[in-house]
Parts: C-alpha cells; structure tokens; sequence
C-alpha cells in the first residue's frame, strides 16, 4: 500500500489519541469516514459504482458476458473480480508494481463470495451445461487514502447492486441447434439480489485498541489487522488476519465483535442510500468526476 | 494444459474421468472433534538447504526448505531510529520471501505447475504467519527465501505448510522469537454443524466453511489466521479459533523432539 512518512512524535500522538477513543480528525474507533456512493456512472457496463471514502477512490464496473458454466457447477454462472492498481492511485503502483496488491485484493474478493448464500449463481444460468452468465467485476483503484478493503467491496456491492443483465432465451429448431434470442425491450432484465452480499470490515489494532477505516497514517502505526467479511445480517464470511505483527487471542474476538456491530450498521446505512438513489429515477442528476 | 506444447504432447484440454463417474465416495464417518492425526516431523533432511523439514500428518505431505540470509535485491537507503535489542532500523530490516508450491499430483486433479491465484494466496498467507516470529530486524538488507511444497494434499495444506516452515527456519538456525504451529478447522454441514479439527481431504471438501490458525505457543499470540465459508455467526467462528489455538498448543511438544532430535544428528555427524 502507500506509505507515508510519520516521525516517532507523530506515532505516539496517534497511539496515545486512539487509547482515548480520539483520533487525528476526531472521530471515535468506530466511526467512518463520510462515504459518497454513485452508481451508474460508467455506460459502456451492465453496472458500476464509484465510492469515495475520505481519500480513497474506487470505481467498479460489471460487464455481463456470455460463456460456458464450470464443469463442477453445470447450473450456475460465476463472478471474476480483476482489481487494477494505477499508477494514478500512489507513484508505487507504477509498471508491475500494483500487481502483487491487486492480486491479493481479488483473492481477498474471490474468498469472500465463495460460498453459496452472497450470490445466487443459479439465476446467472441461461441453460445447464451449455450457457451461463459470467460477471466479470473489474476493481479500479483511483486513489490509495487508507482502507482501501471496505472500500473496495462497499463499491461491488454497489455496482452488483445496479447491474442489469439483459434476459435471453435459448430456442432449439427441429435439427437441435440452438439460437439465442435478446428481448426486444431493453428495459427487461434480471436484477441480482444483493441482500447477502458481505461487506469487509477491517479493524487495525493501534496499541491496546482497534480501530475501523484506518487512514494511512494510523495504518502506519498499526502492526497487524484483522479483516472480517460480514453480511447484513450479521453472518461473517470470511477472516483473515493482515500485517508483520500477531495478534492476542482476547482481542481477535473482541475485534470480530465490533466488525459484526459496525458492519451490519454499514450494511443498513448503503441500503438505504442504494434505494433512495434508485428512486430519484432516471432523472437524477449525477455527479460522476466533477463534483 | 494449455500453452505448455513442449512438454506435453497431447489435447489441449483433459479431464479425469472421475468427473464423470457417479458419486459413490463414502462420507466421512463420525469422529471426535478434537482429535488431532498422529504428525511426523522431522527437521535437518536436505543437504543443499540451510534449513529444512519434513512434516506429515495422515495423508497430507509437506516440505519445506530455508535459504539465505543473502543480499536483498532492490536494497533502499535507510535511517531512522534503531529497535530494540540492537535491531536495525525499519527501513532496513530484513525480507522473509515466501513461496508455495503444490506438486501436480498433490490433489485428485492434475494441476499444472505454475499453480496461479491460489498458491500466490497461500503464499501471502504463510508470510504473513512467519512475519511475527522472525527477528528480521537482525538480518538487515538480507532476504530469507523459505519455499514450501506440498507432495500430498490429504487435508489441511496451509496448516502443515506453516508447521514446516517454521521448523525448517528454526533448523537454519534464523533467530526467532518463538516456533509457529498451524492448525486447520472445517465446519461440518448437516443440522447441528461442528467445527472439526485437522480435517482430512474428504471432510474439508464437505465443508461448509473451513479456517488455518497459526499460533505462537509459549508468546500465546495469534501470527496468522485465514478463514471462510458460511461459518456462521461470530460466536460460531470464536469456538472455532478457540479450538485451533487448543490444537496448536498440544501439537507443540512434538515439534520440540523433532527439533532437538535434529541437533542430537547434526552433532554426532560433526564429531568425527
């Protein structure tokens, strides 16, 4: 990730502010940092959103794309994440540098989703054996300002959220060969159902405490981290921990106690905003890169 | 396998035909949830290496080998303060390179050797198991390279993995401040689901989730854990950790004989 240069003077302030439960702009451990949503802002995809916490820049698309299903899972479509980290986000990431980062944020993303209850890959299948949907969700990091994980995947599911896959039908002549055939109406499509899609909630331990949406000078003077994946309805769905340090085993489960509280928080307050922004229609003004 | 023409002569695609087969595999009987299988671990067993190890554990087979410290590439200029104990400063403490690698034959399905996404995972994830352990602030500018091949998947890969490659840094004589032992979970389905501890192969494909806690028994510090899969509520998941850390403590005293058995060798074989 970016790194930033802190003095010792600095660190200390920073450690000793978050014992208090204050931290350098003055919010509460628990607390993040004023989120900004907007989905649709990219034309050319079946769904995109870009999320802008604090100085961190995310803009995901989701492009829906014909293919065959896996041979393990004949019924079912599947999701491919591919994170790219641009040289725009931290001189760092310049050339093959933000390789390594983005591959562990798809892995982080591939883990996450990789279980049967987040999304229902049953409706991505047109028909068994022969063709399915295939989601591809491309990650693009604009810009690297701390907790770049909840981010990331608040922007998919926002983008998960507005996709629309157009509704196909397979029809079979009388030799057996099939012709797919798009609706007419370009309104008709299948919305995914995003209500178990998790969130990733990351607590940094700073000191004897943690700490959520960690800018990237409290995730300087944090060792190690834990990252929970948690669901609207409180299921986590994945765990790992993250960083040089260990951690004690008291605190991991007093830190997947706050990530289940903060998440299922975040999880309503992102419903709410997605429905509001759906109902101004197609009307609504929107704001993209110039505000 | 696609692309690799000049060593394999043949499709381009190929299945096994257990694919195809009905599924007629017995399920995993009923067992005690804490039972650990019978590990042999033995440290000291490649000559080229600086250090390594072997550890086994019912049908899952680990090697681990540790080389260095030698020169870090791209080496940075740096200052600032120094640690503690006469550690070099942050900038020019030392790297732990991590690698894993899964033998082609190691699973039911041939995979070819440059394994991709999920060997890159496991990868990051047992450096950042060992991270904690090592004092590379003793080894500036220098790279430790452990490199971790699994011979046989027969459930809980990452878990042995990291077993081996602390005993394997131990063996090379890298100063650490305590062993790392891995232990693996799964959550098995049904109606009353429980978490298992060291699954093997069929088990962890029947899970419905599954979770790799390294733990430093003697510091009682968590270095590295990994989980996912419908694990359920928090509560659920906490047992789960809970049960690790327990497995990881009772496993310990093996590695111990395994490395001083180690030591007994090397210095009978110095002596004459």
């Amino acid at each position: 990730m970016a790194s930033v240069a802190l003095s010792e003077a600095e660190k200390v302030y920073i450690v000793h502010g978050v014992q208090e439960d204050l931290r350098v702009d003055g919010r509460g451990c628990e607390d993040y940092r004023c989120v900004e949503v907007e989905t649709d802002v990219v034309s050319n995809t079946s769904g995109s959103a870009r999320v802008k916490l604090g100085h961190t820049d995310i803009l995901v698309g989701v492009k829906a794309e014909m293919g065959t299903p896996k041979l393990e899972k004949p019924n079912e479509g599947y999701l491919e994440f591919f994170v790219d980290c641009s040289a725009s986000a931290t001189p760092e990431f310049e050339g093959r540098g933000g390789d390594d980062l983005g591959t562990e944020i798809a892995n982080t993303l591939y883990r996450i989703f990789n279980n049967k209850s987040s999304v229902d890959l049953k409706t991505l299948c047109i028909s068994p054996r022969e063709h399915c949907w295939i989601l591809y969700v491309d990650v693009l990091l604009l810009e690297c300002g701390g907790n770049l994980f909840d981010a990331i995947s608040i922007a998919v599911k926002a983008a998960l959220f507005n996709t629309r896959i157009p509704r196909v039908r397979v029809l079979e002549d009388e030799e057996g060969s099939k012709d797919i055939e798009l609706s007419d109406d370009p309104y008709d499509c299948i919305r995914l159902s995003v209500e178990n899609i998790p969130c990733i909630v990351t607590l940094c331990k700073i000191g004897y405490r943690h700490v959520v949406d960690a800018t990237l000078q409290e995730e300087a003077c944090s060792l190690a981290s834990l990252l929970v994946s948690v669901t609207s309805k409180g299921v986590v769905t994945c765990m790992r921990k993250v960083g040089k340090g260990s951690l004690d085993p008291e605190s991991i489960f007093e830190m997947m106690e706050t990530g289940k509280r903060v998440g299922k928080v975040l999880h309503a307050s992102l419903q709410s905003v997605l429905h509001k922004e759906e109902s101004l229609g197609p009307k609504r003004q929107k704001v993209g890169f110039l505000g | 396998m696609p692309g690799d023409h000049r060593r394999i002569r043949g499709p381009e695609e190929s299945q096994p035909p257990q694919l195809y087969a009905a599924d007629e595999e017995e399920a995993p009987g009923a067992r005690d949830p804490t039972r650990l299988r019978p590990v042999y671990a033995r440290a000291g067993l490649l000559s080229q290496a600086k250090g390594s190890a072997y550890l086994e554990a019912g049908g899952t087979k680990v090697l681990c080998a540790v080389s260095g410290p030698r020169q870090a590439e791209g080496g940075e200029r740096g200052g600032g303060p120094a640690g503690a104990g006469g550690e070099a400063p942050a900038a020019l403490r030392g790297r732990l390179l991590c690698d894993f690698r899964r033998a082609p034959f190691a699973g039911r399905r041939r995979r070819a050797p440059p394994g991709g996404c999920e060997e890159r995972e496991l990868a990051l994830a047992l450096q950042e198991a060992l991270e904690p352990a090592v004092r590379l602030g003793r080894y500036p500018r220098a790279q430790l390279e452990v490199s971790a091949l699994l011979l046989e998947d027969g459930g809980s890969a990452l878990a042995a993995a990291l077993t081996a490659a602390a005993l394997a840094l131990a063996d090379a004589g890298v100063e650490m401040y305590d062993l790392v032992v891995g232990c693996g979970l799964s959550l098995a389905p049904g109606p009353a689901p429980t978490w298992l501890l060291d699954p093997t192969r069929l088990e962890e494909e029947r899970a419905a989730a599954g979770l790799t806690v390294a733990l430093m028994p003697v510091l009682n510090q968590v270095a590295g854990l990994l989980g996912s899969g419908e694990g359920g509520l928090t509560e659920s998941w906490a047992e789960a950790v809970r049960l690790g850390l327990e497995g990881c403590q009772r496993l310990y005293p093996v590695l111990q004989q395994s490395l001083v058995r180690a030591a007994r060798r090397r210095g009978a074989a110095a002596q004459p």
